[in-house]
């Protein structure tokens, strides 16, 4: 049976009423860590700053808190410190310290900062699970051990949030939209799509100028330029507008069924990160993977994903190229629809598959090839599990669902992809062990 | 393609007469409405107000919700354009009231009251003189144990008795977790001069609007259900068939409905257009929806959100200085300038502390220009309130035949504005009588011949943000001095065309001429 995030206070409850004996102190630990963020991922949902690059980066934060709690305690395990950008190592611990209770209260920490922006409920959430899990973690323990152990986790979160803080995307505005934005020059520039009025400025322009977690920079992964602007019929940018075109009048049910499967839409999904990070945590407790595995999976992860979106967004505003449907409407057909909402931001290069990409690199880093999954995702929305046998086959499908929902065009997705690629490399050399 | 030439023709001006602003005189601390939508959590939606002629006086009354405080029925004994004057009765003594909406459910000629609440729901069954009795055992009806937050009435074709639908929130018990955990929606189905059991309407999602409509005058309202994403998985807006003895059943997209997800919040319905059939206004968090028939002849409830070009996305605040968008509950929409063109109210605020969206976050009156768009007057009405608000209804309280304002608030009083500026058109405020059941004729659509323009006003019960009024129906004239009318009667009957005056109260009942009506 999989538990979805609905089942996470219950799962808490269930927990906490399992007798001591019944969980090892690693087995705890990383129950602790999958239910902290399987809660996160409610909690992006329901806040309306998390846009997909504002969750990655917060994902990013909460994996290198997650990680670096245990790296302070296990001598096998390698900081990050040196290797993330502008980060140093949190103080180390000699003396005793339970995993488990430094964990708890390093992403109570972490997640109650990082996710500061949601509303009373999840301020409520965190608080009930805080102590539910807190206490189920600290029975038993010594009170010396459990003061060593939380004192730990606190301060390597407030490590972490410090060195956050300094990055650039620590503060979100209007959730994100600029309030002001240059009135298009060129017939190929991004125009909003929608009649929403608050889309009418385009998410986060600033975005690939904050600091990146693994990469030197936000252009060290650069794309090639698009397919010449062109309204001409036959050329190679109206052929690419042509086949989203075609795509969409001859969608098939399972082709309907993958747009909407990865469409991962803000304040309605986990975000398209979420996603990657619910498969992440599907396989930690599939398998039950050793919490150090888990912690430095999802460092890397975050840190890939962070990066993606910086990386995507550094091009996107560089290219600030028009969404198909404006092309579509504007040269050949003036009624036609998307199957999916067109995104309030520039097309050039798809920023589900860059991350999708990212998060494949990663993954299969760390799982390795032909490492066969389902995809729980969405189980709670109606949709149904989706089988994969490799990241990079999920990653792929991500990329082309935006070709299905009518929302890239096909080198937008392409080079995404490849982008994504090119961050994930950077993460997935992180050193995590020792 | 109708909705086409209105966008057009809504795009196509980029200048308007400016309409008149009302003048709206705040008359909160003097009025002697003291009641706070008070709570935690539990009560982070809702707060409603009912709206009413209990005393048979002819001026509305008024029942507060107060959440986790106490509720109160306030007396109208303002007297004809005078100041706003309530007294609190005693009356109606319930606790963890969300809203409630009035209806003679019995058909008895008085006003009964369905009261929705945190636990059971309560039919209270007017006894006249504003007195009351609890009626659920008497009528059948299970109130449930629930969250309740929107309601519907209608009567089904040949039915002695309404159908109610009553949305419901969340579990209240998944207090730490409640994503995901929206309780089923029931239909009250009267079995003779009772209720049977609840109909579950599920899917639910979340319900914190419903409303019974004709959307597309096949004489068989739907039951449109607007629902609030942030708590719903895979949940969506809601159209429901409610065929009489058939099980209810959604629309589908093959009918032409379109998924819609958004915080939806409060429906209001009104024919904008002048095709003879509603469009509906939607709040939500941020943007809201005007939502116009792609193709008025399909048949098909395949819906264009119009917003943006009409003006009403009312998407963030408007004065005060906070750039983080908006929240909207109550919408209404209502002649308040008596122009001759609906308007648009819409009451404001922060679910509690998100810090997301606007902290002062104030009502909006949008008033309709004569081409079509709305422009925001909240502030130069003297109703830009920064009250976390919640409820609200515009009627005319003292019987002068310009519209006031009762708005209903989270963790502070209620307020009320008495409008006070110089009458800028006529108006015809009426009462639809008939005999037997549905006596207040909840369905029927007067329609008004102005200056060679049909106008269709739906008679509906529910809607709005558990909020809802049955007294006076109010129309504004503009100029005319004089107009035509008729009453679609709920069983599709056309009653005759009269030609009334202006700027006076009418009752109107089938085959009879209308009556005149004056304030004592």
């Amino acid at each position: 049976m999989k538990l979805h995030r609905r089942h996470v206070l219950g799962m808490g409850a269930a927990f906490v009423a399992r007798p001591v004996f019944a969980l090892g102190r690693d087995d705890m630990a990383r129950e602790i860590v999958l239910t902290w963020h399987r809660l996160v991922l409610e909690l992006v949902r329901h806040t309306a700053t998390y846009s997909p690059p504002v969750a990655a980066r917060a994902f990013g934060y909460l994996g290198v808190v997650t990680h670096e709690t245990l790296a302070a305690i296990d001598p096998a395990l390698s900081s990050l410190g040196g290797q993330l950008n502008g980060f140093s190592a949190p103080a180390r611990q000699s003396e005793p310290v339970d995993k488990a209770t430094a964990l708890h209260h390093a992403l109570s920490v972490a997640v109650l900062a990082l996710f500061g922006n949601t509303g009373p409920i999840g301020q409520r959430a965190h608080g009930a699970l805080s102590a539910r899990l807190g206490a189920r973690a600290e029975e038993g323990l010594e009170a010396e051990i459990v003061a060593r152990s939380a004192a730990l986790g606190r301060g390597v979160a407030e490590h972490l949030l410090a060195w956050a803080a300094t990055d650039g995307g620590a503060v979100i505005e209007n959730m994100g939209f600029a309030l002001d934005y240059p009135i298009p020059a060129r017939p190929e520039d991004w125009l909003p799509t929608s009649l929403v009025q608050q889309h009418q400025m385009p998410l986060l322009p600033e975005w690939g100028k904050i600091r990146p977690f693994a990469m030197p920079s936000g252009s060290a992964c650069s794309i090639s330029s698009h397919p010449e602007y062109d309204t001409e019929p036959g050329s190679e940018f109206y052929l690419a507008a042509l086949e989203v075109v075609e795509v969409k009048a001859n969608l098939t049910e399972e082709q309907a069924l993958i747009a909407r499967f990865w469409s991962d839409d803000p304040m309605l999904s986990p975000t398209p990160p979420g996603h990657w990070l619910s498969i992440l945590i599907d396989i930690a407790d599939r398998d039950s993977v050793s919490v150090e595995l888990l912690a430095g999976a999802l460092a890397r992860l975050g840190a890939a994903q962070a990066d993606a979106f910086i990386a995507c967004w550094e091009a996107k505003y560089a290219y600030n190229l028009l969404r198909p449907v404006t092309y579509i409407r504007r040269h050949i057909d003036p009624d036609w629809t998307p199957l999916l909402n067109t995104p309030p931001f520039p097309e050039y290069p798809s920023g589900h598959s860059t991350q999708s990409g990212a998060s494949a690199e990663v993954l299969t880093a760390i799982f390795g090839e032909d490492f066969a999954f389902d995809d729980h995702t969405h189980v709670d929305d109606g949709l149904p599990v989706r089988s994969f046998p490799s990241f990079w086959a999920a990653a792929e499908e991500a990329a082309m669902s935006r070709l299905y929902g009518g929302i890239h065009f096909r080198f937008g997705n392409e080079a995404g992809t490849e982008q994504g690629r090119c961050v994930g490399a950077y993460a997935a050399a992180l050193r995590t062990t020792a | 393609m109708r909705f086409l030439a209105f966008a057009a023709a809504l795009l196509a001006l980029p200048a308007f007469a400016e309409p008149v602003i009302p003048e709206f005189t705040d008359e909160t601390a003097t009025a002697g409405l003291w009641t706070v939508y008070d709570g935690d959590w539990d009560y982070m939606v809702g707060g409603g107000v009912a709206v009413f002629d209990c005393s048979g006086n002819g001026f509305p009354d008024l029942f507060l919700a107060g959440g986790a405080g106490p509720s109160a029925l306030y007396l109208n004994r303002s007297s004809e354009g005078g100041p706003l004057s309530f007294e609190r009765s005693d009356a109606i003594t319930l606790d963890a009231v969300i809203g409630a909406y009035p209806l003679d459910i019995d058909g008895d000629g008085v006003i009964d009251l369905v009261v929705l609440r945190q636990g059971a729901n309560r039919l209270l069954r007017g006894l006249g003189d504003c007195q009351f009795e609890d009626a659920n055992d008497a009528w059948g009806f299970d109130g449930g144990d629930g969250w309740s937050t929107a309601f519907s009435a209608t009567w089904e074709q040949g039915a002695e008795w309404p159908t109610l639908a009553i949305g419901n929130y969340i579990d209240r018990n998944e207090d730490a977790f409640p994503w995901g955990s929206c309780t089923e929606n029931w239909l009250h189905r009267p079995d003779g001069r009772r209720f049977g059991p609840p109909i579950a309407l599920t899917p639910s999602h979340c319900a914190l609007s419903m409303l019974f409509t004709d959307w597309n005058r096949s004489g068989r309202p739907s039951l449109r259900v607007s629902n609030d994403r942030e708590y719903y998985k895979g949940g969506q807006e809601q159209l429901w068939h409610i065929e009489p003895d058939q099980p209810p059943r959604l629309y589908t997209e093959d009918e032409g409905w379109q998924r819609l997800r958004i915080w939806g919040m409060g429906i209001a319905a009104a024919d904008l257009t002048g095709n003879g059939l509603p469009e509906f206004f939607l709040t939500s968090m941020a943007d809201n929806w005007l939502q116009v028939l792609r193709d008025p002849m399909s048949g098909r409830p395949e819906y264009v959100n119009l917003a943006f070009q009409a003006g009403v996305t009312a998407h963030r605040p408007y004065t005060g200085g906070d750039i983080r968008p908006s929240t909207a509950w109550h919408p209404q929409f209502a002649d308040v300038n008596n122009d001759g063109r609906l308007d648009l109210f819409i009451a404001k605020g922060n679910v509690a502390e998100m810090p997301d969206f606007a902290a002062d976050d104030p009502n909006n009156l949008l008033l309709q220009t004569s081409e079509g768009l709305f422009i925001e007057a909240g502030e130069r009405a003297g109703v830009a309130s920064m009250g976390i608000s919640r409820g609200a209804q515009l009627v005319d309280l003292n019987l002068d035949g310009q519209l006031d304002l009762v708005v209903v608030n989270r963790w502070t009083q209620a307020e009320i504005w008495r409008q006070t500026g110089a009458p800028a058109g006529n108006w015809l405020q009426i009462r639809l009588g008939q005999d037997g059941a549905n006596r207040d004729a909840i369905g029927a659509v007067v329609e008004i011949l102005r200056n060679e323009r049909l106008e269709s006003y739906e008679v509906t019960s529910g809607g709005g943000h558990v909020s809802g009024a049955l007294g006076w129906l109010h129309f504004g004239l503009g100029e005319a001095e004089t107009v035509d009318l008729r009453v679609i009667w709920p069983d599709g009957e056309a009653g005759a065309w009269q030609e009334v005056a202006a700027n006076r109260f009418l009752i109107l009942r089938r085959d009879a001429a209308a009556e005149p009506w004056l304030p004592e």
